[in-house]
């Protein structure tokens, strides 16, 4: 066990690598913890900021009460520099400016403009058909009824009628999702920390004076290899342990079924691909300095290009074009197919994927081999 | 002295592979693998042509008014799909259409899960079928009703609408694309991590450092003549690392800097000043390996990149709403801060504020630096 207590010393000098991945890897997987229910509809809210500069009564009142009920409000300090600045970074992605005599001006019949900032994505474009509804049919009734009391109570009649709306899924797809995101994000943490670690040992143990002294011991190579292979694919195994048990640990009881073991399953297969990578990079390259460069070009490379930060259906085609060349791809292929699976099947894509992540795994022991024959 | 030890110290820095790769080749990398993966997320953003299926029963087939909208929304918000009910499942099940609609008695909106484009679609629907709705009302408030009552009064909602409108003035800024702050904090990054070439050159001549360290101390050259010329080795190649990145970032990656090309540069020497300052003061003032050093400086430079929004643009924001003192220590959120100022703002205190924050952390480095080198005399070593 000599080998395998020197894996383990060092080991130890870099434990905190190990740990410094695994806490950023929490940290992204608990960024977006809602919760959402299941079985029946529920609205998508936009973030909106309304800044009045009107009397918060009658037509005035009416309106932001709607504009309340129908997305979230956000709260930020009332000066613009704040103001722009959560547009910016997206905390609102919609503010109405209500104008001064805005009430009065409206009842009397005049139009005035409503100034509006909006970020131009999905959510502000909701906020800004809410307004216009609410505009719309307050102009309508004002040709018809001046009593503003009656006004506001025809509007809001009109406007709290509901569609009748049917909800199949029964699924709990945002669970799901943050469960794809925490094993999509697991791509990286695995790699990195995969490749890394057997990296810098192996390159360790390869270290000329070592590998001298080791040669011209009574050590058998064959077990000197068995016990080096062992203590990798133990750590390896401890890493992908650790995350497994993360992701459990914060994605919880909604992945304690089929979905969880497949997610499992493909991030053990994937693991093996990592372990088998490290020791490829790690028999090619000798200088533990450049090691670190290598890691972080290969997983943030692959991780970026395969949709482990971006989701993938967001990717452009020729990005993720290039991503069939990384294992990552196929890794995060099934990840996406098992989020959206709702009941237990085996699709023919997701063993074809999990036989390409084995090819590359069985790639990369081949071609350490003829490496480390060639020394 | 002081040329011919800058030129030496340019000459090691140059032939330092490692350090190139992290202070040119990385970013450079991490750069182009941004402009990859977000190239489209704000275009995804934006509300698309929504797929819905209609079930063309008997129904449908008689209102005409509701098959008169539809067909007058189709392209524009909605790509339709008519068919039976079973084809519409299917298409739904299959993730082709965010959902479908049938009518029977009332209009009915079936949709499979969660989201935007469905409630999108539930919002329409409700503001479709809330005409029927708004002529009841007033109907009810006009009892003469003649023949031709309901058709005037449908075309007269219609005419309201269309002409009475209350204007929606969008003013906002046309510079709001958010993943520019990962480019900002990307140059933040390379800016710290300069800090390991000034790291780099000082430990050069600290005699508990390196060989050439203990020479150099009993060489009668003074000590501040041999810092400040490796020193300015170091902020030289530092700026022809960033001089390559805003190249390539600007001409290859089209990063928008805003329109202000000087304050770019002023802040970016600044920036570099900074981290060469840092590296300088981890250097002097921590008496630990070099190795151990450069792991101070690239945590650091991680976690102050972290905080200033490259791993998560929103960071940043959730940092400065709610512990801005963090902020207006790290000298990452300074550096993008200010590129963020030029690029989003019209006016400059912010940028100011920024540079005068990155001035003073860059003299405090070097006070710190200062005092720790001076006096420092060796008996034996």
């Amino acid at each position: 066990m000599t080998v395998f207590k020197a894996y383990l010393k060092v080991l130890n000098k870099n434990k905190a690598l190990v740990i410094l991945y695994t806490v950023l890897l929490i940290f992204f997987a608990s960024f977006n913890m809602k919760t959402n229910s299941v079985g029946t509809f529920v609205a998508e809210k936009p973030n909106v900021l309304i800044v009045n500069q009107d009397e918060n009564r009658g037509i005035t009142k009416s309106l932001i009460q709607y504009i309340t009920q129908n997305s979230t409000i956000v709260r930020v300090k009332e000066n613009d520099s704040s103001i722009n600045d959560a547009l910016f970074y997206r905390d609102v992605s919609y503010i109405i400016y209500l104008p001064h005599h805005f009430r009065n001006d409206f009842l009397s019949g005049k139009n005035p403009k409503i100034e509006v900032k909006s970020t131009g994505d999905y959510n502000a474009s909701l906020a800004s058909m809410m307004l216009e509804r609410y505009l719309k049919v307050a102009t309508t009734y004002r040709e018809v009824e001046k009593d503003e009391a009656s006004l506001v109570k025809m509007i809001e009649e009109t406007l709290d009628h509901q569609v009748d709306i049917e909800m199949t899924s029964k699924l709990d797809s945002n669970q799901l999702m943050k469960a794809r995101d925490f094993y999509n994000f697991s791509n990286y943490s695995l790699l990195a920390g995969c490749v890394f670690v057997i990296c810098f040992i192996v390159a360790s143990f390869k270290d000329e004076n070592i590998r001298k002294r080791t040669m011209v011991s009574s050590l058998d190579m064959k077990k000197y290899n068995q016990q080096l292979l062992f203590a990798n694919g133990l750590f390896a195994l401890t890493l992908w342990f650790l995350y497994v048990l993360l992701s459990f640990i914060l994605v919880g009881k909604s992945i304690l079924d089929f979905h969880g073991l497949l997610f499992l399953f493909n991030s053990f297969v994937f693991m093996v691909v990592a372990l088998t990578f490290g020791l490829l990079i790690g028999n090619l390259v000798q200088n533990k300095e450049a090691i670190g460069g290598i890691v972080n070009v290969v997983a943030l490379g692959s991780s970026f290009l395969c949709g482990a930060f971006v989701p993938m259906e967001w990717l452009p085609d020729f990005v993720l074009k290039i991503a069939h060349i990384f294992p990552s791809y196929y890794y995060i292929s099934n990840n996406h197919f098992i989020s959206s699976l709702e009941y237990f099947e085996l699709s023919w894509s997701f063993v074809m994927n999990i036989g390409m992540l084995l090819l590359f795994g069985v790639l990369f022991i081949l071609i350490t081999n003829i490496i480390s024959k060639r020394k | 002295m002081f040329g011919h030890n800058f030129k030496c110290a340019l000459k090691t820095l140059f032939k330092n592979k490692v350090l190139l790769f992290w202070t040119f080749a990385f970013p450079i990398i991490l750069g182009t693998l941004f402009h990859m993966a977000f190239q489209d997320i704000e275009s995804n953003e934006t509300l698309d042509v929504i797929d819905i299926a209609i079930v063309e029963n008997e129904s449908w087939k008689e209102n005409k008014i509701l098959s008169h909208v539809f067909d007058e929304l189709e392209g524009d918000l909605f790509s339709i799909t008519y068919g039976s009910e079973e084809e519409a499942i299917a298409l739904l099940n299959d993730h082709k259409i965010s959902g479908y609609l049938i009518l029977s008695d009332t209009l009915k909106v079936v949709v499979k899960e969660n989201g935007i484009d469905q409630t999108v679609l539930k919002f329409v629907v409700e503001e479709i079928t809330e005409t029927e709705e708004i002529m009841k009302q007033i109907a009810f408030r006009n009892p003469m009703k003649e023949e031709s009552f309901y058709q005037n009064l449908y075309s007269m909602i219609g005419q309201i609408q269309n002409e009475n409108k209350v204007e929606l003035v969008d003013i906002s800024n046309q510079n709001l694309s958010y993943t520019m702050i990962e480019f900002y904090t990307l140059i933040a990054m390379t800016c710290l991590y300069g800090g390991m070439l000034g790291l780099y050159v000082v430990n050069q001549n600290l005699a508990n450092q390196s060989h050439n360290g203990k020479r150099i101390a009993v060489s009668p050259t003074p000590k501040w003549k041999v810092i400040l010329s490796s020193a300015l080795a170091g902020y030289v190649v530092q700026l022809v690392g960033i001089a390559l990145l805003f190249l390539y970032t600007t001409f290859v990656l089209h990063v928008d800097y805003g329109n202000d090309i000087l304050k770019v540069i002023f802040l970016t020497l600044m920036g570099c000043f900074a981290g060469l300052s840092m590296g300088i003061m981890i250097a002097t003032l921590f008496k630990v390996s070099e190795n151990t050093k450069t792991g101070i400086i690239i945590a650091f430079t991680m976690l102050c990149c972290f905080l200033s929004g490259m791993m998560g643009i929103t960071m940043k924001y959730l940092i400065d709403k709610n512990i801005p003192i963090l902020n207006l220590i790290n000298p990452a959120s300074m550096i993008t801060d200010g590129f963020y100022a030029l690029y989003y703002y019209d006016t400059f205190s912010r940028y100011y504020f920024d540079l005068m924050s990155l001035f003073l952390f860059s003299l405090l480095m070097i006070l710190l630096s200062i005092r720790s080198l001076r006096r420092q005399k060796y008996d034996s070593i």
